[in-house]
């Protein structure tokens, strides 16, 4: 709440609230991050599944895809920081941003780490809708919360 | 009936009304709308930057369409069907907005360019391998630029009709 507080009295908290062209822009620019984002992550997961690029070996899918689903993390979390930055007192007292926030961090963990290995070897299948489940649950879990906060 | 006289008829329909002054639905069906931005653009644009080899290179176009068609086509049958659920509540008003009827023109040079896509690689697409058509590279880019355009016109239109 203090880091809030700080953020909110900053500089950078009051020009991004006084500049709605800027807040706006940054919004446009998190749906934007969003489609790279959970497109990308769609097509591996799917592919996890069994359920698209069937002909692709998963390695492919993910190799190919990789540094566009980078690209969109970087845009979302860039994009939502500034976003965060002009609200921070709101966003501290929001429950679906908490929930989101506490989902974010796990979900990059995870694509990052296990299921970078998933894809990069062969697995069994069952290992593979697995993984592709939790991601999906993470990313959209994230996204839906994201979602809500507007609604509250 | 005028366009106009047509959109305020049907804002003020029933089914429009009850979806626009509803707690739940109008938002279900806004997070629905924004959420299947993923399964519709975001898997469309992977086509697009396979186009200007960009992404998914291991792949040949043709791979890549066969292997997510099913998927951004029930993505965009979900966008359209929200969408239309969207505009039925508020048409009058959508239809008043400039950032709307942008949203519209961009959704229709969109399909346009999906359109002579169709019509111009329809069934050669098989044959790339190396080296992707400068017609079809240019397809690519109207792509990814009209889809662009679409999200942020939607966002702009949502902040406008607040």
């Amino acid at each position: 709440m203090r880091a809030a507080t700080a953020v909110d009295a900053s500089s950078l908290g009051a020009v991004l609230r006084q500049s709605t062209w800027m807040f706006a822009a940054m919004e446009v620019a998190h749906l934007l991050g969003l489609a790279l984002l959970l497109g990308t992550t769609l097509a591996v997961d799917l592919r996890l599944l069994g359920a698209a690029l069937r002909d692709q070996p998963v390695a492919a899918v993910a190799e190919g895809t990789r540094r566009w689903n980078t690209a969109g993390l970087l845009v979302m979390v860039g994009s939502g920081a500034l976003l965060a930055a002009a609200e921070p007192l709101k966003l501290a007292a929001s429950p679906p941003f908490a929930i989101k926030m506490a989902l974010l961090g796990p979900a990059i963990l995870y694509t990052y780490t296990v299921q970078r290995l998933i894809v990069r070897r062969p697995t069994p299948a069952f290992v593979a809708r697995a993984s592709a489940i939790v991601s999906l649950t993470l990313w959209f879990g994230v996204a839906l919360a994201g979602r809500t906060i507007a609604f509250y | 009936m005028s366009l106009q006289a047509w959109c305020a008829f049907i804002q003020a329909s029933s089914v429009g009304t009850a979806i626009r002054e509803s707690a739940l639905v109008f938002p279900v069906i806004e997070t629905a709308h924004v959420l299947a931005i993923s399964l519709s653009v975001g898997l469309v644009l992977l086509f697009d930057l396979r186009l200007v080899s960009a992404a998914l290179r291991a792949a040949t176009p043709e791979q890549i369409v066969r292997g997510l068609k099913p998927w951004y086509l029930a993505g965009f049958a979900i966008m359209f069907a929200t969408g239309g659920l969207l505009f039925w509540s508020e048409a009058l008003r959508c239809y008043q907005s400039g950032a709307f009827r942008w949203k519209m023109a961009f959704l229709a040079l969109a399909g346009l360019n999906a359109a002579l896509f169709e019509m111009k690689y329809e069934g050669r697409i098989g044959a790339w391998s190396e080296r992707i058509p400068g017609g079809a590279q240019a397809v690519g880019w109207c792509s990814l630029v009209c889809w662009a355009a679409v999200i942020a016109l939607g966002r702009w239109t949502a902040y406008r009709l607040g």
